[in-house]
């Protein structure tokens, strides 16, 4: 296989803090498509707000920065019109569970063919180190006055209510085992979500790389198997699934649950819309020498419920 | 002869009032009429008072109601208690015998401050609060024909003939206004009988029973005899449409080669996705048209923020609102602005503000169509006047978003909205799809190519890679805060208003109506146009020659062609649904012309014709400066 190494880095320098967790997502994420081989012009990688949001400056393949909280929908349009493309979100923990909890959810239910890439370093990084919505109660990072007072979202817990069929935790640091992952995350038939922790080295004095390091161990090291085979398991899997990313003392990473059996959005749609996505909305004509394709004919016929003959 | 009727049907929301208003359209429509019919109606979903306000002409399509009605058709007590004023001297009600006993004060549904007004009224004209006495009143005094019959001994008899259970026939309620329609203007039963075939389709049992419960009505009728003779249609020969405004936007959205629309459900606008829903799932694939998505969202948000992920894909979409919803859009609206994308965004004003009257109209989101989002850069909004430019307009702002990067608010109102109308169908031959400059490959592309005020667009997908950023960027689209590259930028978006200003033909700018030589000017927008056409109209027959501005692009504002004619007129009079005539507001700010005069309405009602012949004399003869409108049920 033939592949050029620079081919989906950009030139610009990057203006994440030296050391900061980023860096390490940046590089197994272009890895991953890289081994994936995947075409630039075919990928649409979409972020919304915050230090992780400008990943897709970084990355040479089509890159929407959109707006706070809304990756996921702009995401949703991109890939609804071009099922053919490969569609990535990127996104900081404030953005993704804070802002934009509502679409993280909504997405769930759709088990649209995406991936989702948390950035999950517990703070809001660009806004100077408030606490984001996976910080635990109790805990007192630099920029906060008083510790927490909220408890925290469990991304892999949530996603799993949600509907999502992939759900993964990586560290950012450990590169090949999170390119791994996602790799595996870009081609499940459906919605995934890889919760990747990490550090914030300017606000996040807590959860540093020394932390994760000491406490980190591999689900398949342990023998987990992530896998439903049969629709009957889907809740045991799930809750198995739920408890175990609940774990404090150890945090497990890897593959926490994996369900190829849920129809994709995809195909629920081609059900109702029998060309989709083969025809995609995105690649069809709407014009001829720049009149439209309905003449009267066919105006009359697709709208006929609406017209009275008066003759 | 009359050229003309008007008619109110009314009963509880949920009793089949809007059936039968379609019902009988079509079937006007059918026999040659032209007709419209606006519909009021409460935010609820049974049993509040609602009502269809029909007008029909034999020799042309009407634009807009009038008072007062010649027939009115009640399904309970509680519409004749608020109408009865409406009905014309020898006029004609049509009512259930049962609620002959019924009181005033025993109608729950009412609410209490109008039932203290009617019960006012009702005690100033020494009426009691029964039923049977406000009827010997209108007898008497008023000179109106009372038609009455008990509905249910009706039902029972349709019921009995076909072995229906009686608990079914409660679905058939709503014919007996159909039936008191039909036999009071003496029209041809094959035309209805065509009309419920299509309301009915498949079921030609229903047609049946429907069409035999309007021959009982008949027989009635013509025994009391009550008649209003009515010119025979004269508009025969050719296919025409009946649709309501949100019909003819998403019928519009479809020939303009709209590939993708989203919505989150809300009223008045969720109509129109409903129906490119059905048409999506439905009629959609077996014509090989290419798919168009309907995504039902979790929010406006993502309503609005899916469909720029869609156009930047490459394909038309769009998504549709009213105004609580399109201030959860504002950041994206800012954000197409930034990006330069061809959003569309169909809104649907309704009363505000907050939840104001759900289901009420008004124009008070003029300016927010006009400044919301943060930042300056172009935006283009347009406004519908009927159902005709609503179709033309649903694709022209497709058109115009393509053409020049840039969102377009397309601005309607509920009046619009939830009106059915007869219109010709559409000349598709005038209909061009402009998608711009598009590029498919090129090697180094640059998105934001300063070379040029538009920038050739590639799309998402195609063979070119792209960056988007809401924060300020260069020409390839990476984050840039160089002030020599932000001064650039700046101007090129904002830049974009001058060329849609100049190359923008002006009757796409505005739309004039009535004498060339006009003494007194009428400027007004969106929906408010029917009935001022229609009162300049009838004016003129009276001896005062005026004309009509409608004002089509809103924004950017048409200022020069405006003042072109304002120059002409000293007496111009400023027409729209807000307090504070928004609309001279926007002439002023624009133009620097000062409208003095106003006629406004803001009880959330619509404007009828009457109203305005009404006040354009106050203004004129009275010299009133400010007329507020105050007509409505
Ligand atoms: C609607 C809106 N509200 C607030 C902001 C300000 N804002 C910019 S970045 C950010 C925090 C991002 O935090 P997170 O998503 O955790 O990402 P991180 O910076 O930690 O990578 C906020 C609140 C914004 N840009 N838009
Ligand atoms: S603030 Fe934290 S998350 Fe942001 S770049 Fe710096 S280290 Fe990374």
């Amino acid at each position: 296989m033939e592949h050029n190494p620079g081919k989906y880095r950009t030139d610009l320098w990057i203006d994440w803090c030296p050391g900061c967790g980023n860096f390490g997502i940046l590089a197994s994420e272009i890895k991953a498509l890289e081994e994936l081989n995947l075409e630039p012009s075919k990928i649409a990688i979409v972020s919304g707000i915050g230090c992780s949001a400008k990943i897709i400056h970084y990355i040479n393949a089509n890159g929407v920065h959109s707006l706070h909280g809304r990756a996921i929908p702009f995401a949703i349009g991109i890939k609804l019109v071009r099922p053919d493309l490969t569609v990535i979100v990127n996104g900081g923990d404030g953005d993704l569970l804070g802002i934009g909890a509502g679409h993280f959810v909504a997405l769930g239910r759709r088990n649209l063919q995406m991936t989702i890439i948390l950035h999950d370093n517990r703070v809001y990084g660009l806004t100077k180190g408030q606490a984001a919505p996976t910080l635990p109660l109790g805990v007192k990072t630099k920029a906060l006055a008083i510790p927490n007072i909220y408890t925290d979202i469990n991304p892999i817990a949530l996603a799993i209510s949600s509907g999502y069929t992939f759900v993964a935790r990586a560290y950012a640091f450990d590169s090949e085992h999170l390119k791994e992952i996602i790799k595996k995350a870009i081609m499940h038939r459906g919605v995934s979500l890889v919760d990747v922790l990490q550090p914030c080295v300017t606000f996040n004095d807590i959860h540093t790389a020394d932390y994760f390091k000491k406490k980190i161990y591999k689900l398949e090291d342990e023998g987990w198997d992530p896998v439903v085979r049969d629709p009957k398991d889907i809740e045991e899997k799930a809750l198995n699934a739920i408890r175990k990313s609940f774990e404090e003392e150890k945090i497990p990473v890897g593959i926490f649950y994996e369900n190829s059996l849920l129809p994709t959005y995809e195909e629920r749609l081609k059900n109702v819309i029998k060309s989709y996505p083969s025809i995609s909305p995105g690649t069809t004509k709407i014009e001829v020498n720049g009149k439209s394709i309905f003449d009267r004919k066919l105006f009359e016929s697709v709208f006929s419920d609406f017209i009275i003959d008066t003759e | 002869m009359n050229d003309e009727i008007n008619i109110i049907l009314g009963g509880p929301q949920g009793g089949g009032i809007d059936t039968s208003m379609s019902v009988i359209v079509r079937g006007l429509g059918r026999s040659g009429y032209g007709v419209i019919a606006e519909r009021e109606y409460f935010s609820n979903i049974a049993g509040r008072h609602s009502y269809a306000h029909i007008r029909i002409k034999s020799s042309e399509i009407p634009l807009s109601i009038r008072y007062p009605v010649q027939l009115l058709a009640s399904l309970d007590a509680e519409t004749i208690f608020v109408h009865y004023k409406d009905v014309e001297e020898g006029g004609i009600l049509i009512y259930n015998k049962s609620d002959e006993e019924k009181k005033l004060s025993e109608i729950v549904s009412l609410e209490e401050s109008i039932r203290e007004k009617i019960s006012k009224e009702l005690e100033e004209k020494g009426i009691s609060d029964k039923v049977s006495s406000l009827l010997s009143f209108l007898e008497n005094e008023r000179k109106i024909k009372l038609v009455s019959f008990n509905y249910n001994e009706i039902l029972r008899r349709i019921a009995e003939m076909h072995k229906l259970p009686l608990s079914y026939m409660s679905r058939y309620l709503s014919s007996i206004l159909v039936g008191a329609v039909w036999s009071v203007l003496e029209l041809n039963l094959d035309d209805l009988m065509y009309s419920y075939s299509i309301q009915f389709k498949g079921r030609s049992d229903r047609v049946q029973h429907n069409i035999e419960l309007v021959k009982e009505v008949g027989k009635i009728v013509k025994t009391n005899n009550a008649h209003i003779k009515l010119e025979p249609g004269k508009l025969k020969g050719s296919k025409r449409l009946i649709v309501s405004g949100n019909d003819i936007v998403a019928i519009g959205k479809i020939v303009g080669g709209e590939r993708f629309e989203s919505y989150y459900p809300i009223t008045p606008a969720v109509d129109e996705c409903l129906l490119l829903e059905r048409l999506a799932y439905s009629k959609f694939q077996d014509n090989n048209l290419g798919n168009l998505l309907v995504l039902q969202t979790e929010d406006e948000i993502a309503a609005a923020t899916s469909a720029i992920g869609a156009a930047l894909a490459g394909v038309r979409s769009s998504t549709s609102t009213s105004g609580p919803g399109f201030d959860l859009m504002a950041e994206s609206i800012s954000f197409a602005g930034m990006n330069e994308v061809p959003l569309v965004i169909t809104f649907y004003q309704r009363a505000g503000p907050s939840t104001g009257m759900a289901t009420r109209g008004g124009q008070g989101d003029l300016f927010t169509a006009i400044f919301s989002g943060h930042g300056e850069f172009a935006r283009v909004v347009l406004s519908s006047g009927d159902h005709t430019e609503a179709f033309y307009d649903a694709i022209e702002a497709f058109n115009i978003a393509e053409k020049y990067q840039l969102p377009v608010i397309h601005l309607l109102d509920k009046f619009l909205a939830n009106t059915l109308s007869v219109i010709p169908i559409p000349e598709l031959e005038k209909v061009s799809i402009e998608r711009g400059i598009i590029v498919n490959d090129t090697k180094n592309y640059k998105r934001f190519d300063l070379s040029s005020l538009i920038s050739p667009r590639a799309f998402i997908g195609s063979n070119s890679v792209m960056w988007y950023t809401g924060d300020e960027h260069d020409e390839i689209g990476h984050i840039s805060e160089d002030p020599e590259n932000r001064k650039k930028m700046y101007e090129k978006r904002i830049k974009k208003l001058e060329l849609v200003s100049k190359e923008t033909p002006e009757d796409k700018k505005l739309s004039i109506y009535g004498s060339e030589n006009f003494d007194f000017l009428l400027l007004g927008w969106g929906s408010v146009k029917g009935a001022s056409v229609e009162a300049i109209k009838e004016l003129k027959s009276e001896g005062m020659n005026g004309a009509y501005i409608n004002v089509k692009m809103l924004w950017p504002f048409p200022s020069e062609e405006v003042k072109k004619y304002l120059k002409i007129s000293e007496d111009i009079i400023a027409i729209d649904y807000t307090y504070d005539s928004l609309i001279s507001k926007l002439v002023k700010m624009s133009s620097g012309i000062n409208i003095e005069k106003s006629i406004v309405k803001y009880n959330g009602r619509p404007i009828t014709i009457d109203e305005v012949k009404k006040s354009i004399k106050l203004i004129l003869e009275k010299r009133e400066k400010r007329v507020v409108l105050e007509h409505g049920a």
